[in-house]
């Protein structure tokens, strides 16, 4: 006898009720109660479990229990694996090849080509010689201590990862802040990208893509670095004054001279600063991304944790800290560079 | 001088803001309700109401009100930027409101260009794109438009700024550039939306004077927008006054000057200064003999403010008035200071509510 018998009675279900009587697999605290001798006679209202689907299943074998949820879930998501990744597997190719070009690229371009290359992409879009000494002797310091392969690899990991986060994020954005149905649509999927802890998308990824292939962490790098540049592309847009907005209609540009020649050049600080947050999270899930196979800093990272090399975890860590202030100030010095051309 | 022509028409204009305007527009039609009483029973705003007004080629039409008055959104109804709930709008006998999206953009293109209260210009452009911007805007070449805009540039006294941006000139000189991107379009209508009102006083008495001097000789169709009276009275061809989205009086503001019809424009006119505003023309006698004048000329559009300072004070001084080179009349001192006696506020006015 169990707590809820009495619902089943009521209902005139016990019949369905032993129709299929003892056939799922006996549970934990069944077995124990079997063992212990009780029946689970009288239970005091202190005691009154919560009619739960494994109480409920204790009244009644048919009921089904919770842990079918999570197993018909399983299975459901297994059997639409193979026609998820029939179609996901292509569409995403791209996205391995890329990675794979730049590691490859990364790491058999000479470092005296890389580093040089490094400092003039800095001096183009900052000009500052503070900012390039820094730059130049953080890189050859990572050099120095043997972990110039490793920066290398993350570096190129997050700047195609960033990359392909602003060729669809910027579109998304404009989209959105054209369209209060579209804004409307995406933003709580935005919440639930920016919400759920990053491992969790790693697990139905992992499911669907072989753990070898990089698309598997672009992904998950991706999915979660391109919330910021998403939601500040169609605040940007949404933001530009309005009454420069009225002066391109009433000159009689198009909704295509406006968008390209007003809103999206008005709305670039925004952009800009998306586009910062964004790489900023695409490093902090490079590290994350190294337990599915992704090279670079966070295998180190990971390294130290798992054999407690408290060293090498360290100088991979505060490796990944010097990447994040390269890649901080030179997008930011490039950002103030746009925002003195542009505020009043 | 020949009466000229009406390039746009505006009749029986009405605009509701609110959730069903058209409903509400019944209402105001059939019982006659006000702004107020609008409000308090349907929860609209009676934007304009039953506007009716010429604008002719080639003259400056101001129209002026304070704050809330619907100037501002009834020059937005010419180029389409807000549209009516009820009303025609007649640009050289073609309805606007009915123009596609297309004729819409070729309209605002090619006929209507516009200067905003709060200069508007394209701050990541530099001032000769933001001068350029209709030209681009209808998809001519750079090299093609370049030399026109830098020449309004120089007309309007930033020849020197061509390469800056926008938020390194000072007010003035930004809607100086807003004035050179209007005249660039070539637009024979330029409406203008307080274009002055931001403007520090100095600045905007110069930039009043540009837009006349200008005006003398493009004769470009110009809409006027302002609440200051002074200014509409400096500018005005043609002064149109609005109240509460309706119109109070319109015409010639020397006439609306001389012969006020209502409390509200009474108060309006009654502290500006007379007799700079008043004109010779206004006031002469035209049946009066040239010959019993003695030889002090006066021109027809001279201000009173000159004939007095020709008068020197004194009472039994007799002009000639003179428009190009003939003489059309006379001024005796007597006229010129009736002309001159200030209209009381009246006592139903605002001015008495307000204290």
């Amino acid at each position: 006898m169990a707590t809820y018998d009495y619902l089943f009675s009521a209902l005139g279900l016990q019949e369905w009720c032993e129709s299929s009587g003892g056939s799922g697999p006996v549970s934990l605290s069944a077995l124990r109660d079997s063992a212990r001798g009780q029946d689970a006679a009288e239970i005091s209202i202190w005691e009154l479990p919560f009619p739960s689907m494994d109480a409920l299943n204790e009244a009644c074998q048919s009921f089904p229990r919770s842990r079918e949820l999570t197993i018909g879930l399983e299975r459901g998501f297994l059997s639409i694996k193979d026609s998820l990744s029939f179609v996901l597997d292509p569409l995403t190719q791209p996205l391995s090849w890329a990675l794979e070009g730049s590691l490859y690229g990364v790491l058999n371009t000479p470092w005296w080509i890389i580093i040089p290359l490094l400092m003039l992409i800095t001096w183009l879009v900052s000009r500052s010689v503070a900012l390039l000494s820094f730059v130049t002797l953080g890189f050859v310091g990572l050099a120095f201590i043997d972990h110039y392969d490793y920066a290398m690899q993350t570096l190129a990991i997050i700047l195609v990862c960033a990359f392909i986060c602003v060729l669809f994020g910027v579109p998304i954005g404009i989209a959105m802040s054209r369209s209060d149905t579209m804004r409307r649509m995406t933003i709580p999927v935005l919440d639930m990208l920016q919400t759920l802890p990053p491992f969790v998308y790693l697990i139905p990824l992992i499911f669907l893509f072989s753990v070898t292939e990089p698309k598997l962490y672009g992904i998950a790098i991706i999915l979660y670095a391109i919330v910021p540049v998403i939601r500040l592309t169609d605040l940007g847009i949404r933001m530009v004054d309005q009454s420069v907005i009225e002066a391109a209609d009433a000159f009689g540009m198009t909704d295509r001279q406006k968008l390209f020649g007003v809103q999206v050049p008005l709305a670039l600080p925004n952009i800009m600063a998306g586009v910062n947050q964004t790489i900023m999270m695409s490093l902090a899930m490079v590290v994350i991304a190294s337990l599915v196979s992704a090279p670079g800093l966070g295998v180190l990272v990971l390294r130290g944790i798992r054999n407690l090399e408290l060293g090498v975890g360290l100088v991979a860590g505060l490796g990944i800290v010097l990447l994040a202030v390269i890649l901080d100030r030179v997008t930011k010095a490039s950002l103030a560079r746009i925002n003195s051309t542009y505020k009043s | 001088m020949a009466e000229k022509r009406t390039i746009l028409e505006i009749k029986h204009l009405y605009k509701i803001f609110g959730d069903d305007p058209r409903a509400a527009l019944e209402r105001v039609r059939d019982e006659g309700l006000g702004r107020a009483e609008l409000m308090e029973q349907t929860n609209h705003v009676l934007a304009l109401s039953d506007i009716t007004t010429d604008v002719r080629e080639g003259d400056i039409t101001v129209m002026m009100g304070l704050s809330g008055s619907g100037k501002s959104t009834l020059i937005r109804h010419l180029n389409r930027l807000i549209e009516p709930t009820a009303g025609e709008i007649l640009l050289d006998g073609e309805d606007v409101l009915s123009l596609s999206h297309e004729q819409t953009r070729r309209m605002r293109r090619e006929r209507m260009s516009m200067v905003f209260q709060n200069f508007a210009l394209l701050p990541h452009r530099t001032v000769l794109d933001n001068a350029g911007m209709a030209a681009a805007t209808r998809g001519d070449k750079r090299a093609d438009y370049e030399k026109d805009s830098r020449e309004w540039l120089d007309r309007v006294g930033l020849g020197g700024n061509a390469d800056q941006y926008p938020h390194e000139l000072s007010g003035g000189m930004q809607q100086r550039v807003g004035l050179a991107r209007a005249l660039a379009s070539d637009a024979p209508i330029m409406l203008m939306d307080e274009a002055f009102s931001a403007l520090d006083p100095l600045i905007r008495t110069d930039m009043q004077d540009l837009l006349l001097e200008l005006q003398e000789e493009l004769k470009k169709t110009v809409v006027f927008i302002s609440h200051d009276l002074d200014e509409a009275l400096k500018l005005a061809d043609h002064l149109v006054i609005l109240k509460d989205g309706y119109v109070v009086q319109q015409g010639e503001p020397q006439k609306i000057l001389l012969e006020p019809e209502d409390d509200y424009i009474v108060d309006f006119i009654s502290d500006i200064n007379r007799a700079r505003v008043l004109r010779v023309r206004s006031v002469m006698n035209e049946s009066g003999d040239p010959a019993t004048a003695n030889a002090v000329e006066v021109d027809h559009d001279d201000t009173l403010e000159s004939v007095l300072a020709k008068s020197e004070g004194a009472m039994e001084a007799r002009f000639v008035v003179i428009r190009d080179g003939a003489a059309v009349g006379t001024l005796d001192m007597p006229e010129v200071v009736k002309a001159l006696v200030p209209a009381e506020a009246s006592e139903s006015g605002m001015r008495t509510h307000a204290t």
